[in-house]
């Protein structure tokens, strides 16, 4: 294992002219001169390893698309270093983009109007991948995914799934040490989603492509991710294991009752007997919020056994998304 | 084996052109009614003038000249303004930064696709049509050749320029008035609209200093002067070369600056 890509304490910032209200202002804003600076990332430092599938979280605005930008080489960092399989992107844009690939869900890269393998045979003369190196990913790709039908399809033509999938398979043709993945899923239905995280898993694997993936999706970071990234406001929230983020907000689980009688009632009895939990309560169900450090959710359920006649229960884990969104909210203490 | 990745776009481009069958139908219409408004606009200036040489050509020779002038119109024109600058808009160009290859060439090559294909479909019979029909008033020697020597060095000027004003919209975020304001100066300075002929001495002076006239007015006078001396195809070449290296070096360096200031800005 080695790094592939090594970032430390990279800044970006922006300048943005301050805008004024009302024609008036408009007209002013013609010859203002009057800049303020935006930190859209701030003092970012990470290392990714080859072959990783780095998840990269944050709300709309976090500053993802700008940090991936700089590892692409489109923007230059205001300070710190970032270095890419060994070069500077930004000072080496061409040779770098030979060693990436990149996906945005919202759009293509493909030639519209062609065959999707005529898009296949353009993006081999452009990164001169050698004709039997290029045989035999088509032939990866025929093993993994059904891409006959849609080979000699015009890409215009497409469903956004097949173009989606399409693009995935655009951006692995030329063989790239990192592949760059915005919001790949986005707009696609279920079936659809689980075709394209197994395909991204399954190039992940063969090749040990380096796999860096934004996604407001929190299916594909539990389908694919072992290591998440989250950055908010421009800032490094969290940077470790997925389950890692599971204890986050200390190891809870939610268990749920139903219980004789009226929910409301209940569920306030309930909270004087267990003053260290959080119990809610709403039609079906009363939700205990019980804190594993404190005592095992067996032990809480065997004590309100004794006092209330318990119809029915449920065990629930706290889900990534609702860490991710929780952390979204409160950010990390 | 260089040379394969760029051929490689322009056999993609004449194949993308090729899919749309029909826009060529519409195509030659626009044109034939272009046409049929530039003819009887000039037969009114001739008539309206009494002679039938008008600073030195004849309503016959205009008419081939302006025919012409439309035909190359036609295949040179590449609103690559419009490309660059949509790109620009939608962000697409971040796609197009990133492919192993220097943006300008790039586009140029992407485009070089619907150059062969317009050159054959839309210039070569228009070029033949016109030959026939004027039972040859164009000239059918050596022209023949330095005109198409003329018309590379021509389509990379207008490429250069091209360029320059995509690149402009980079700051500007919108491209109609500068692409419109583009479109018109360069028509008409280049003599694609009227002949250079036409122009009063003082303006053409001042044109003769400009890289316009090397667009249009270069090749075509080489095509239809029948015996050009060996001077006038040595200067015309000559100044067409000198403005085709000095706009692909001012496109480069100025897209060089404009995109380091949008890397550290942010676009």
């Amino acid at each position: 294992m080695s790094a592939i890509i090594e970032i430390k304490n990279v800044s970006k910032e922006f300048k943005v002219l301050n805008r004024r209200e009302g024609l008036k202002g408009s007209l002013k804003d013609l010859f203002s001169r009057d800049y303020k600076t935006v930190k859209a990332v701030d003092n970012i430092s990470m290392t990714i390893e080859q072959g990783e599938i780095v998840g990269y979280l944050g709300p709309n605005g976090a500053g993802k698309s700008t940090t991936i930008k700089m590892m692409t080489g489109v923007l230059e960092p205001t300070s710190g270093e970032i270095l890419v399989g060994g070069n500077v992107p930004y000072q080496n844009r061409t040779k770098n983009a030979q060693e990436i690939g990149v996906v945005f869900g919202q759009r293509s890269q493909l030639w519209w109007a062609l065959p999707l393998v005529e898009s296949f045979k353009l993006l081999k003369d452009i990164y001169q991948i050698p004709d039997e190196k290029y045989e035999s990913i088509l032939k990866l790709y025929r093993s993994l995914v059904d891409i006959e039908p849609l080979l000699h399809k015009p890409v215009r033509q497409m469903s956004l799934g097949q173009r989606t999938l399409s693009d995935i398979l655009a951006a692995f043709l030329h063989d790239p040490k990192i592949v760059f993945l915005d919001e790949p899923t986005i707009g696609l239905d279920v079936s659809m989603k689980a075709k394209i995280r197994t395909l991204i898993h399954a190039l992940n694997k063969e090749k040990n492509t380096t796999v860096i993936l934004t996604t407001h999706d929190m299916g594909d970071v539990d389908a694919l991710c072992r290591r998440i990234v989250i950055i908010d406001k421009g800032k490094m929230l969290y940077d470790n294991d997925i389950e890692h983020l599971k204890g986050f907000f200390g190891s809870y689980r939610t268990l749920k009752l139903r219980i004789d009688g009226d929910m409301q009632e209940q569920a306030k009895h309930i909270q004087k007997e267990l003053p260290e939990f959080s119990v809610s309560a709403d039609d079906e169900w009363i939700s205990v919020l019980v804190d594993e450090e404190k005592a095992k959710v067996i032990d809480v359920l065997g004590k309100l056994q004794h006092s209330y006649n318990i119809r029915d229960m449920q065990l629930e884990e706290i889900s990534t998304e609702e860490v991710i969104k929780k952390i979204y909210e409160e950010g990390v203490q | 084996m260089k040379l394969k990745k760029y051929l490689a776009l322009t056999r993609a481009g004449i194949m993308e052109t090729l899919q749309f069958r029909l826009s060529f139908v519409v195509m030659v219409i626009g044109n034939l009614l272009y046409l049929i408004v530039v003819y009887f606009l000039w037969d009114a200036i001739y008539e309206s003038a009494g002679t039938d040489v008008v600073n030195g050509m004849t309503f016959t020779d205009t008419l081939i000249y302006l025919v012409l002038a439309t035909a190359l119109f036609n295949f040179m024109e590449m609103y690559a303004v419009w490309e660059i600058g949509r790109n620009i808009q939608s962000g697409k160009i971040v796609l197009d930064l990133l492919k192993p290859m220097e943006y300008r060439k790039y586009l140029f090559w992407s485009y070089s696709g619907s150059f062969v294909t317009q050159f054959f479909l839309t210039f070569l019979p228009t070029f033949i049509a016109v030959a026939l029909v004027t039972h040859g008033a164009i000239p059918m020697g050596i022209n023949l050749l330095y005109f198409v020597l003329s018309v590379v060095m021509a389509v990379s000027i207008n490429y250069s320029i091209d360029f320059i004003v995509g690149t402009i919209c980079l700051y500007t975020e919108s491209i109609w008035g500068i692409n419109i304001m583009k479109q018109v100066i360069v028509l008409l300075l280049s003599g694609a609209t009227i002949p250079l002929a036409f122009f009063p001495d003082t303006l053409r002076t001042v044109v003769n200093y400009l890289p316009f006239q090397s667009i249009y007015n270069a090749p075509l006078t080489l095509l239809l002067d029948g015996a050009p001396t060996a001077e006038t195809v040595l200067t015309t070449l000559g100044t067409q070369l000198i403005w085709c290296i000095a706009m692909m070096i001012v496109s480069k360096l100025f897209w060089k600056v404009s995109l380091r200031q949008i890397t550290v800005n942010g676009g």
